[in-house]
């Protein structure tokens, strides 16, 4: 039984690479639309003046170019299983409920990720050059970027289900996605923050960050995967 | 349906008249609290700040809230008095007969706020008995919708999906009215509308929570779809909600807290009338709600049958 | 087809009601069809057609009231029912950025077919599509869509085949090609199809129902139907009024 589930998860994860690299849909759009945030906080930017530290803020704008880039892509993951009916396949075929979630998730995952490794240096280039960084602690990012994005991609994977529904999908995505998310901003920005900052006392913010972003992690996907069977079905 | 219009209708009188008990008790009973039960900024004139700055330093965003008021600061064994202009993590700039005076962190050695400079009145404390049992039931009321909507997703009954929708709507009434007394309360007490405090910052995300359930109903078209989608959200939305809570004292807060040793007995015996007052109230309006839901109910019933 | 009556029935419905609230989109629906039959269901919009078939297929859970489709429980088997069931619709079920072996490929993961590329390839030559099996299905046209369609739902040897309006959509030779196909597998296979067209329906059918407001209106074998009564109740009940 398992290994049916496990062939099955594999068939989804491939056929969803293939299809995105065959369109790049979700990439494009999702890279594109994280380089015109930059250049939107750029303007935001503009008139702070030359006191201003960039450092202070930079974890946060990374994670609100994220959350916005996210929403943008879990939509699209869930358009095209919606569009030509092939969700309803799916469900006709013998496939425990629990294997779409994990294989939806996982590809979401992914995407999210090569599109966070990406915007990453370009924010770093546009916005920190010539300030001084900590390299040791600046290591630790990662760890909250493969973190941050399992939330997201998790509890995102069930709304968007949900959202790609709905009469404007795009709003009800953002309007569900965000309150919920608010506590894994605050830790994520907290805990990348942190990094930036580097030091001793940056490390211990760091992990303090990181504990709520896992236990965030841990409870809502556990509440997402008891919920999805009930959602993809309905 | 005349027994959810008369419990509806007791739930309202009952309501009504412990709400007046609460209100004529707060105000005529009750007396101003005192310092040490509840830390509000009027009676703040007994708090001193003893010891090195960087302890201060954790009290310093309530310390910035007391800006305007009369002040004595202790720095290198000499008393300053006057009215605070500034205070930051490295500054404190009083006001004093003789001149601005500028405290460092290193020279600080205590301090204290002596009251307020301009007369405030006292009764911004008595919102206490209306804001506090409000905000409570709204946590009530959204736990009640969560539990219909986990029956709702167990059982697919559609009344646990209107019990959960009705529930709802209440809590949406409890978190807007906690809302407003809140916002009056901060601008007589802090002098500012908003701040971005934790117990703030986590209701505002749970009054977005509780809206997002409204959006997200009148977004599905399907009736079970709909109720299924609000179902789980709800539950989700209930879960999340304690994780913001705790995870805002990452910020720190000067959000009042009732502390050990609680209240006096006119106070605490006027707290637990306004907040009976306001459970029967809550009450009602659930079963105001569901009286009309379910005479709808009736009636469309009562369409499909014509049509047959 | 003589022994049709001694074979255990394909589907066992009993008093199916399906309801929301008040709303009932199935109302105590029962009827019995034997093995290799082909059951034509027919209604006006909003009659409850859809809905049966969602929940014979399992996607669906009754209210109240039982379905069995080959003895199988639609609640209870309803894991073990999937893999002896298959789905036509008038929505080709494919993804467009997949080409056509893909696509069975992919399906043929899901539901766990041993030697997965014999399989496909047996199938696109069936529905003579062997020589576009690596072209996109984006780029196909309607017939040759709903060809891949039926090849998927044939994939892992459904023994019911479900058809929801397959010919909406269709033009008539795409029609001729998916009457060639239904044709060629109709001997040992159990058909439910939706139908809005009563010519297409009784044509290939051996029993007829029909469906208003969610309740069961007429339940007959081919054989009972007398061809004008049923016209006119179906009209009465599309709510047409006797032409």
């Amino acid at each position: 039984m398992a290994s049916t589930s496990m062939r099955q998860f594999r068939a989804m994860l491939r056929k969803d690479i293939v299809m995105e690299l065959r369109t790049k849909e979700m990439l494009m759009s999702m890279g594109l639309y994280s380089l015109l945030t930059m250049v939107v906080y750029f303007v935001a930017l503009s008139q702070a003046g030359s006191s201003f530290d960039p450092r202070d803020i930079a974890a946060g704008l990374l994670w609100l170019a994220f959350i916005f880039t996210s929403m943008l892509g879990l939509n699209r993951s869930l358009v095209h299983e919606k569009d030509q009916g092939c969700l309803e396949a799916l469900l006709l075929s013998p496939v425990d409920r629990p294997v779409i979630f994990f294989a939806k998730f996982i590809g979401n995952l992914i995407f999210l990720l090569i599109v966070e490794a990406l915007t990453i240096p370009v924010f770093a280039f546009l916005f920190l050059q010539g300030n001084a960084l900590d390299s040791g602690a600046l290591a630790l990012i990662p760890l909250v970027l493969v973190a941050g994005s399992v939330g997201i991609a998790g509890v995102g994977t069930l709304l968007a289900t949900m959202s790609v529904n709905t009469t404007g999908k795009d709003f009800v995505l953002a309007m569900l996605f965000i309150p919920l998310m608010y506590p894994l901003l605050l830790g994520a920005v907290t805990a990348t923050s942190a990094a930036i900052i580097g030091g001793p006392e940056g490390v211990a913010a760091f992990w303090t960050g990181m504990a709520w972003v896992v236990g965030y992690d841990v409870i809502m996907i556990l509440a997402s995967y008891g919920l999805y069977e009930f959602i993809v079905g309905a | 349906m005349r027994s959810t219009t008369t419990r509806a209708f007791i739930a309202l009188v009952v309501g009504g008249v412990l709400t007046l008990a609460a209100f004529l008790g707060a105000f005529f009973w009750a007396g101003v609290p005192d310092f040490g039960f509840v830390r509000t900024a009027e009676r703040a004139d007994s708090v001193r700040y003893q010891g090195p700055f960087e302890q201060a330093i954790d009290e310093t965003r309530y310390l910035t809230n007391f800006i305007g008021y009369d002040v004595e600061v202790v720095s290198g064994g000499e008393t300053f008095r006057g009215d605070l202009l500034e205070a930051d993590e490295v500054h404190v700039t009083l006001q004093t007969a003789e001149g601005e005076v500028r405290v460092s962190a290193a020279e600080f050695e205590s301090g204290l706020v002596r009251g307020s400079s301009y007369g405030r009145p006292d009764w911004g404390q008595k919102i206490f008995y209306f804001h506090v049992p409000v905000a409570e039931i709204s946590f009530i009321v959204f736990g009640f919708a969560a539990f219909y909507s986990l029956r709702f997703i167990m059982t697919r009954k559609r009344e646990y999906d209107t019990k959960a929708r009705i529930s709802m709507e209440v809590t949406l009434l409890f978190v807007l009215l906690t809302m407003a007394t809140g916002i009056l309360w901060t601008k007589a007490a802090w002098g500012v509308w908003w701040d971005w405090e934790p117990r703030l910052t986590t209701y505002f995300i749970m009054t977005l929570l509780v809206v997002a359930y409204f959006v997200l109903r009148n977004a599905v078209e399907d009736e079970e779809r709909r109720a299924l989608y609000a179902a789980a959200f709800s539950i989700l939305g209930f879960i999340d909600a304690p994780i913001s809570f705790f995870i805002t004292r990452l910020i720190p807060s000067n959000h009042p807290v009732i502390e050990r040793g609680g209240l006096e007995p006119p106070m605490l015996i006027s707290f637990i009338i306004a907040q009976v007052g306001m459970i029967a109230f809550g009450y009602a309006i659930y079963q105001l709600r569901m009286g009309e839901v379910l005479l709808k109910d009736r009636i469309e019933h009562a369409k499909t049958l014509l049509e047959r | 087809m003589a022994d049709e009556q001694h074979s255990a029935p394909a589907l066992e419905v009993r008093d199916l009601t399906r309801a929301f609230g008040v709303r009932k989109a199935l109302d105590g629906v029962s009827f019995d069809v034997p093995e290799r039959a082909f059951l034509s269901i027919f209604g006006p919009n909003g009659a409850g057609k859809t809905t049966l078939v969602k929940v014979l297929t399992t996607l669906l859970n009754p209210t109240s009231g039982t379905a069995k489709v080959l003895g199988l429980d639609v609640v209870d088997d309803a894991v073990e029912m999937r893999k002896r069931i298959g789905l036509i619709s008038h929505n080709p079920l494919l993804y467009p950025d997949l080409t056509a072996e893909e696509n069975l490929l992919f399906f043929a993961e899901m539901y766990g077919i041993e030697m997965p590329e014999a399989r496909v390839a047996e199938l696109l030559e069936a529905v003579e599509l062997d020589h576009r099996r690596l072209d996109l299905t984006r780029t196909f046209s309607r017939g040759m869509l709903q060809r891949l369609s039926i090849a998927r739902a044939l994939l892992h040897r459904p023994e019911v085949i479900f058809l929801d309006e397959p010919y909406s959509g269709l033009d008539p030779h795409a029609m001729d090609i998916l009457d060639g196909l239904i044709a060629a597998v109709r001997a040992d296979h159990t058909f439910v199809m939706i139908s809005h067209d009563l010519d297409k329906g009784l044509e290939l059918c051996s029993h007829a129902l029909i469906l208003a407001r969610g309740r069961l209106v007429l339940f007959e074998p081919r054989e009972a139907i007398d061809d004008s009564a049923f016209r006119r109740t179906y009209r009465e009940t599309v709510g047409m009024g006797v032409a």
